[in-house]
């Protein structure tokens, strides 16, 4: 037997097994990536940080909406072992017996809720549930203890950022936040669980600014998922870059205040600045404070409430109202009638009242003293001679050319179509055309007299609260507008490129001034219908309306500008049920305008009066003829 | 002839130098796997850095007095050393069991596991054994005796338990096999039992070493068909159990090998080929039944193993998860590796790789250093058996050669079975990897058992037989 050979079989023994794993180790650590993922997988974890959301700033640097950001010191029983209750009182500055008591508390008292079912408290405590052991540390308490929390597993630090409302004002323009839904977690990649998103208003139009960029931090994790060091060195890790903070046209006092003469009321008031279209205050009564929609278990408590409530807070009245304008309308048509050149400043029509109605008055023999008196008949005759300019035989073709004509220069008033502007939940309103009314009865069976309630602001129109107040702005500028607008500034970039586009009606500037005349005669000269819209110290245009309500007393309506040269301010207001628009909508409006321009109101007395009146329940009273 | 000369005189530098290297590495390794930043002091004692430092000393020291001692010795007193280790063996079993084994001597962490010792004292005393045999003239009692130096300790290893050194002690056969101690007389003890039938020496029992390795393939093949839950569909909807069809499968290979091998042998050889055929079946049915029996009665936690390692179950966050956690390591090393101190996975401060500076050593040291690092620690295990090898080769004496051959072959098995269990190629058995795995008891065991090699080589010339 030759044994000599037999080294060599250990030999070779050896060196294949050597080999063997040589190779099965190339494979594993150089050429397959499997077990890298699996690695990464098992041992580091992407953290996100997300940032505080961008903050609101009013047109006077007011912070408006800001984030209250605060720690709580997270606790999951689970994770919790070897638990030193004297090192982590010591830790925290509580004795012994505290920590155990909080621990107790939180057994007993954080899960629990209310079954309605059985009308009992019950206990839904997990262990494998993340509870606030200690709430709302600030900064200074947390990184005295964040570092140490190593030493604690089941202990970690958790950054609640809320959104705040100084003002308690502003909710319908402001919005809320809510927890994102699944729909959009599938949707965005930017979402986690339990992200907030911008659920209306301004926090849902600017959701991508406000949110900012997450930050991405990776850290190698233990066995039992506590950090244990950045990865890498935190070469990888990008900061969280908090939204940029958003400046607003919006007056917050004007607006707070708006918000206080509207209680006990129904409607809106929409002023913007006539230079720029910033909208200075958007007041939907009745309103709320935004603070009640702040947090899950608020909107929880909160949010039903104010669905269910029959004043319609949620309802974004000033953007999504339609209502028939009114005699507001009639600006329009004296605009429209001097641009056709049907109609000249010095133009008189009489009050026959044969064809509408209308109030005793003087005749008016000129332009302004028409829109003084807010005569019907008047308007009538403009509309009529609009329409039916003649220049086809049969009327019905006629008509259907002047509607036309008509109806695109109401349309270069902004009107019948929504703004593209930065609020959320608009609607368009409605302006009938041609098409529109040969739906309606056919083509060729309609003619001026047909449609003639149009002329003065009833029938098939319909305009928004924003569209009016538009309309006061285009009048004050005499014969352009800005897109009214929220944000004059993201950050410091400006607005959005559609508020710097500059939109000019078809009506000539000079053709403004006679109906600047009238709206200052409406305010100032006996026999105008807006008397008490006056301002002590400025010179207020004016216009009032009254939208018919089949349904009860009719809506009061108000349309205005100030001062008469160099407006700064152009406002409508709608008070639902309210009446003819001279008796509550003109006084709201001068208060508004007094306290912008003026920045407070002397005119106590009619403060009082408007902030008083209960407009709630106005029981309809016998109709009168429409001013 | 004894020389006066210097301790160190002949004095196998490359091993030597190999065992510095692994030591120093070792500590290297195990600072960083268990590196605390807490206490960030090498020679802090309170720490498994510490604590492996002063092994070492201990190793070195231990390794000294060898050099100090004359080593004749071992040859002479293989069998109370031998004797010695085998009580330690024993009271061990007395002992309060500590992870459900009772291996630890001694208080806490500062105990010793006798396994480890016993190693050495096997080693010598087979070496002692066999080098007092005549090769040529070999007798069931010889084979016996030699089966007996390995196979007690074995049984009481087995009843600690500890599953891991109990495989070590199978080198030993690696060890017979190149020695020329044969199975053969046992072998033919039964087979000459059978009437008309008188071998002088069968194939079987020459190389039985080779046949072992058909018996741990047959097993793995029975493993892998047997049990319920692997039942074959034979003869249209007959099902039958793996367990059977692997004994089927067995007798076909039998009666084809039979009917080939009748056709192309002479009529003289008929009757040999037959009774070959015979014993092949008998074994293989054997084997396979008995491999079937002992997995069916092994421990449930044992069994998982088993079926991981074959890859019948994937269960990486439950029962693999060792594994799993170990391979995921090592695989994360790329290249290059993380770099020092840099493990992510491996390290004992992330935990995800439980043991990480015992058993599992290799995962923070291959998933710092890469491929890079593996291919030096193959290559050092491969350099140092190779030279135990040389060593082994040289020797004048047949106890010094045995002893050698002992040395490489334990070593080769902790490094196979440790390292091919951090790459998945092997079970996940609990036995360190020599000179880097933190632990007094290797690397003391692995240390004397080194030095006592390199004391042997350096006084090979004295040996005139």
């Amino acid at each position: 037997m030759n044994l000599d050979g037999r080294k060599y079989v250990i030999l070779v023994f050896f060196i294949l097994v050597g080999a063997i794993y040589l190779i099965r180790l190339f494979f594993m650590q150089v050429v397959d990536d499997s077990w890298k993922l699996r690695a990464q997988e098992i041992a580091e974890k992407r953290k996100e940080i997300t940032p505080p959301r961008g903050i609101v700033f009013d047109r006077h640097d007011k912070k408006v909406v800001t984030n209250r950001s605060y720690y709580n010191l997270m606790m999951k029983e689970e994770d919790i072992h070897d638990f030193d209750t004297v090192a982590f009182a010591k830790l925290v500055g509580w004795t012994k017996q505290e920590v155990k008591d909080r621990f107790y508390q939180i057994k007993k008292g954080e899960g629990r809720y209310f079954n309605k079912n059985i009308n009992k408290y019950q206990d839904n405590y997990q262990p494998q549930r993340a509870y606030p052991f200690i709430k709302e540390l600030t900064i200074d308490e947390i990184t005295r203890i964040a570092p140490h929390l190593e030493r604690f597993p089941g202990f970690y630090e958790d950054l609640t950022s809320m959104r705040s409302y100084p003002y308690s004002g502003g909710a319908n323009i402001f919005g809320y936040l809510n927890e994102v839904t699944k729909e959009e977690l599938e949707e965005d990649a930017f979402y986690r669980r339990g992200d907030q998103i911008g659920r209306a208003g301004i926090e849902r139009y600017y959701e991508k600014e406000l949110r900012g960029q997450k930050g991405i931090k990776y850290v190698v994790t233990s066995a039992l998922n506590n950090a244990i060091e950045s990865y890498a060195g935190g070469k990888y890790d990008t900061l969280a870059e908090q939204g940029p903070a958003l400046h607003l046209g919006l007056d917050i006092q004007l607006q707070v205040y708006g918000e206080k003469l509207m209680q006990n009321k129904r409607g809106c008031i929409v002023a913007i600045e006539p230079k720029t279209g910033e909208i200075l205050a958007l007041v939907s009564a009745p309103s709320f404070d935004p603070n009640i929609l702040v947090g899950r278990r608020n909107i929880g408590k909160n949010y039903p409430k104010l669905l269910l409530d029959e004043g319609k807070p949620l309802y974004p009245r000033p953007l999504a109202a339609e209502y028939p304008p009114g005699s507001i309308f009639k600006l329009l048509q004296s605009l429209i009638g001097l641009q056709e050149k049907v109609i000249t400043p010095e133009s008189g029509f009489p009050c026959t009242k044969s064809m509408v109605g209308c109030h005793n008055h003087p005749n008016a023999n000129n332009l302004p003293d028409g829109i003084k008196n807010s005569c019907n008949p008047y308007f009538y005759y403009v509309m009529r001679r609009i329409i039916q300019q003649g220049k086809k035989r049969s009327i019905f073709a006629d008509a259907e050319i002047g509607l036309n004509i008509w109806y695109d220069y109401i349309m270069s008033f902004g009107l019948g179509s929504e703004f593209e502007t930065d609020v959320t939940g608009m609607r368009s309103g409605l302006i009938p055309n041609s098409a529109y009314y040969d739906k309606w009865y056919g083509h060729n069976t309609w003619a001026f007299s047909t449609i003639r309630s149009i002329s003065i602001g009833q029938g098939e129109v319909k305009v928004t609260p924003l569209q009016m107040a538009n309309i006061a702005a285009i009048i004050a500028n005499r014969g352009w507008y800005y897109t009214p607008h929220f944000v004059r500034s993201i950050g410091n970039k400006g607005p959005l490129p559609q508020f710097k586009k500059i939109h000019r009606t078809k009506v000539d500037a000079v053709h403004y001034e006679p109906v600047i005349e009238g709206m200052r005669r409406a305010v100032y000269e006996p026999g105008g219908t807006a008397k008490k819209a006056q301002v002590e110290g400025m010179i207020v245009c004016g216009k009032t309306g009254t939208a018919q309500n089949p349904h009860g007393e009719d809506h009061s309506v108000f349309i205005a500008f100030a001062p008469m040269e160099n407006p700064k301010i152009a406002i409508a207001v709608f008070i639902e049920n309210a009446g003819f628009g001279g008796v509550w909508a003109a006084p709201t409006a001068s208060l508004m305008m007094e306290k912008y321009v003026h920045r407070k109101v002397k005119d106590k007395a009619k403060e009082q009066m408007i902030v008083n009146a209960n407009l709630l329940n106005m029981k309809a009273r016998p109709k009168k003829k429409k001013p | 002839m004894r020389r006066e000369d210097s301790l160190t005189q002949h004095v196998d530098w490359w091993l030597l130098s190999i065992v510095i290297i692994m030591l120093g590495m070792g500590i290297a390794n195990v600072y960083s796997a268990a590196y605390d930043p807490d206490h960030p002091n090498i020679f802090d004692f309170s720490q498994k850095y510490g604590k492996q430092i002063m092994w070492v000393g201990i190793s070195i020291f231990l390794g000294f007095l060898v050099f100090l001692i004359d080593s004749d010795i071992y040859r002479k007193f293989a069998v109370p050393i031998y004797l010695f280790c085998f009580s330690l063996l024993i009271v061990v079993l007395f002992t309060p069991p500590i992870n459900g084994a009772r291996a630890w001597l001694g208080i806490g962490s500062m105990g010793i596991q006798p396994a480890e010792f016993m190693k050495i004292g096997t080693a010598i005393a087979l070496s002692r054994y066999v080098s007092t045999v005549n090769v040529k003239n070999q007798n069931v009692q010889t084979v016996f005796i030699a089966l007996a130096i390995v196979m007690v300790p074995m049984i009481l290893i087995l009843l600690q338990p500890d599953a891991g050194t109990f495989v070590v002690f199978t080198s030993f056969f690696f060890v017979m096999y190149r020695e020329g101690i044969t199975f053969d007389p046992l072998v033919l003890k039964v087979v000459n039992l059978i009437p008309g039938v008188r071998f002088k020496d069968t194939w079987v029992g020459s190389h039985f070493i080779p046949i072992l390795f058909y018996v741990v393939f047959l097993s793995i093949v029975t493993l892998l068909m047997s049990g319920n839950k692997y039942e074959f569909t034979f003869m249209q909807g007959v099902l039958i159990p793996g367990f059977y069809g692997v004994i089927t499968v067995i007798t076909v290979i039998a009666l084809v090998a039979y009917l080939i091998l009748r056709w192309v042998s002479s009529k003289r050889e008929q009757r040999r080929v037959l009774l070959v055929i015979i014993t092949g079946w008998l074994l293989s049915v054997a084997v396979s039944t008995t491999v079937n029996f002992s997995f069916s009665s092994l421990a449930q936690h044992q069994k998982d193993r088993i079926e991981l390692v074959l890859g019948l179950r994937k269960d990486d966050d439950g029962k693999d998860y060792n594994r799993n956690r170990a391979m995921a390591a090592v695989g994360s090393g790329g290249l290059f590796g993380k770099g020092y101190k840099k493990a992510s996975v491996a390290s004992v401060r992330s935990n995800h790789v439980p043991e990480s500076e015992t058993d599992f050593i290799f995962c923070p040291l291959a998933e710092e250093w890469g491929f890079m690092g593996s291919l030096v620690i193959v290559f050092l295990f491969m350099g140092m058996l190779f030279r135990i090898i040389v060593i082994a080769e040289r020797q004048r004496s047949t106890f010094n050669r045995v002893y050698a051959y002992c040395v490489a072959m334990i070593v080769f098995y902790h490094f196979a079975v440790n390292i091919g269990m951090n790459i998945g190629l092997a079970p996940v058995i609990g036995i360190p990897l020599p000179f880097f795995s933190y632990g007094g008891s290797s690397l003391m065991s692995f240390s004397m058992l080194l030095f006592i090699l390199l004391k042997l080589d350096s006084q090979r010339r004295d040996v005139l037989f």
